[in-house]
């Protein structure tokens, strides 16, 4: 997204929760925004929007370096773990059990993993977790086409939004060509890092195949990366996109599509 | 149960839960919530409302919990592994800004949540 509004650099912080989602809030004007959108809510900037919006991505290390080996990396201070060690010096908020508050039970953070979500037991999403009270107050309408907390991936572009649950993916071999607006989609899960993504491809069918996925044009995805059958390496396009509970895009984009349903 | 199993079944769980960080959501018990403090109050204009907005269901809680990353500096991601100070595997956030690719750690994003900064003259905004 972009911080500049009429010229002029706004500055950002996540006050509060609408939706169960989180609400950002600049501090000039005190306008309430969308953190997923960029659009303005409710405030003197509604009609705005903080566009384009950027992809956020997950990978790892070794995945990133492959995808840019000049990649800049921002750091704080906050204190988190790598390779068995602590690093940052700027204390958790909440209990201190953790390197980052999130995981001491933050709205929208790690904590949704290490609470009543996914990855307690370590065998995946947890269709049984649960939203607080204090989240559910803030819930509108809700889409009932899938569970609450299902998890997928929310992609959206052009006048399309569409919602791909996690259990559809991996039900087709976790990797599957979609179509969207015209384009052959891949959405896949990616291998490493066990979340779904999409990109553009030019094939008709996707195998998963010892940690690549195989198009039919002799492309094969690798790390996110995807290259030609010489090996020689392709610029590739994505759409917008986010790993999401189904509640939270559903209400984001009323109305999105369901793939499968 | 081997050892390699279960250390997949450790990466998965890590991995899972991170996933959950990026989608941006919530889903906690209200035993946890009870450990955080007071959420500040919002300070909230007169509208206007964006057409199907109910400032009604708007709730400020989580107020002040966080705090904004302003980045000043960024530096070699390759560098900073060699420093030893990420491994290959530890987990990234990498956002597509008007700036240009940048990664950050994910752990450390699971507690901003946002993430500011400028690059080439452009004014950037990273939420997750």
């Amino acid at each position: 997204m972009v911080s500049t509004i009429d010229g002029q650099m706004h500055h950002f912080n996540n006050v509060g929760l609408y939706d169960a989602l989180f609400v950002m809030q600049d501090t000039e004007t005190k306008t309430l925004w969308n953190h997923i959108t960029g659009e303005a809510l409710y405030g003197p900037l509604v009609g705005r929007t903080l566009g384009p919006v950027g992809n956020v991505l997950q990978m790892n290390v070794k995945q990133a370096l492959v995808l840019d080996g000049d990649l800049r990396a921002a750091i704080s201070d906050r204190a988190y773990f790598a390779g068995g060690r602590q690093f940052g010096t700027a204390p958790a908020i909440g209990s201190g059990r953790g390197p980052a508050p999130g995981r001491g039970g933050a709205p929208g953070g790690a904590a949704a993993g290490r609470g009543p979500g996914p990855g307690r037991g370590g065998a995946g999403p947890n269709p049984d977790a649960a939203l607080s009270e204090m989240f559910v107050q803030t819930l509108g309408q809700e889409d009932t086409r899938r569970p609450r907390m299902d998890m997928g991936l929310g992609v959206w572009t052009g006048s399309t939004r569409r919602y791909y649950p996690m259990e559809l993916i991996r039900q087709r071999g976790e990797a599957l060509i979609d179509e969207i607006e015209g384009r052959k989609v891949l959405v896949y899960v990616d291998p490493d890092t066990f979340t779904p993504a999409a990109v553009f491809v030019n094939s008709a069918t996707a195998r998963l195949q010892n940690k690549e996925v195989r198009l039919d044009n002799g492309q094969v995805l690798q790390g996110g990366v995807l290259f030609l059958r010489g090996g020689r390496r392709v610029e590739v396009e994505r759409p917008q996109q986010v790993f999401t509970r189904w509640y939270g895009f559903a209400l984001t984009f009323p109305g999105a599509d369901v793939f499968g349903q | 149960m081997d050892k390699g199993h279960l250390s997949v079944r450790r990466r998965l769980a890590r991995y899972v839960a991170g996933a959950f960080a990026i989608a941006l959501i919530a889903a906690f018990s209200s035993g946890l919530v009870a450990q955080f403090r007071e959420s500040k109050p919002v300070e909230l204009p007169n509208g206007p409302a964006k057409p199907g907005f109910d400032i009604s269901r708007f709730s400020g809680a989580g107020n002040g919990w966080f705090e904004t990353f302003y980045v000043k500096d960024t530096e070699s991601l390759r560098d900073v592994l060699k420093a030893g100070r990420v491994a290959e595997d530890t987990r990234l956030l990498v956002a597509h800004t008007v700036g240009g690719r940048l990664a950050f750690v994910t752990d450390q994003m699971a507690y901003h949540h946002l993430a500011q900064g400028s690059a080439g003259g452009k004014d950037w905004l990273v939420s997750f």
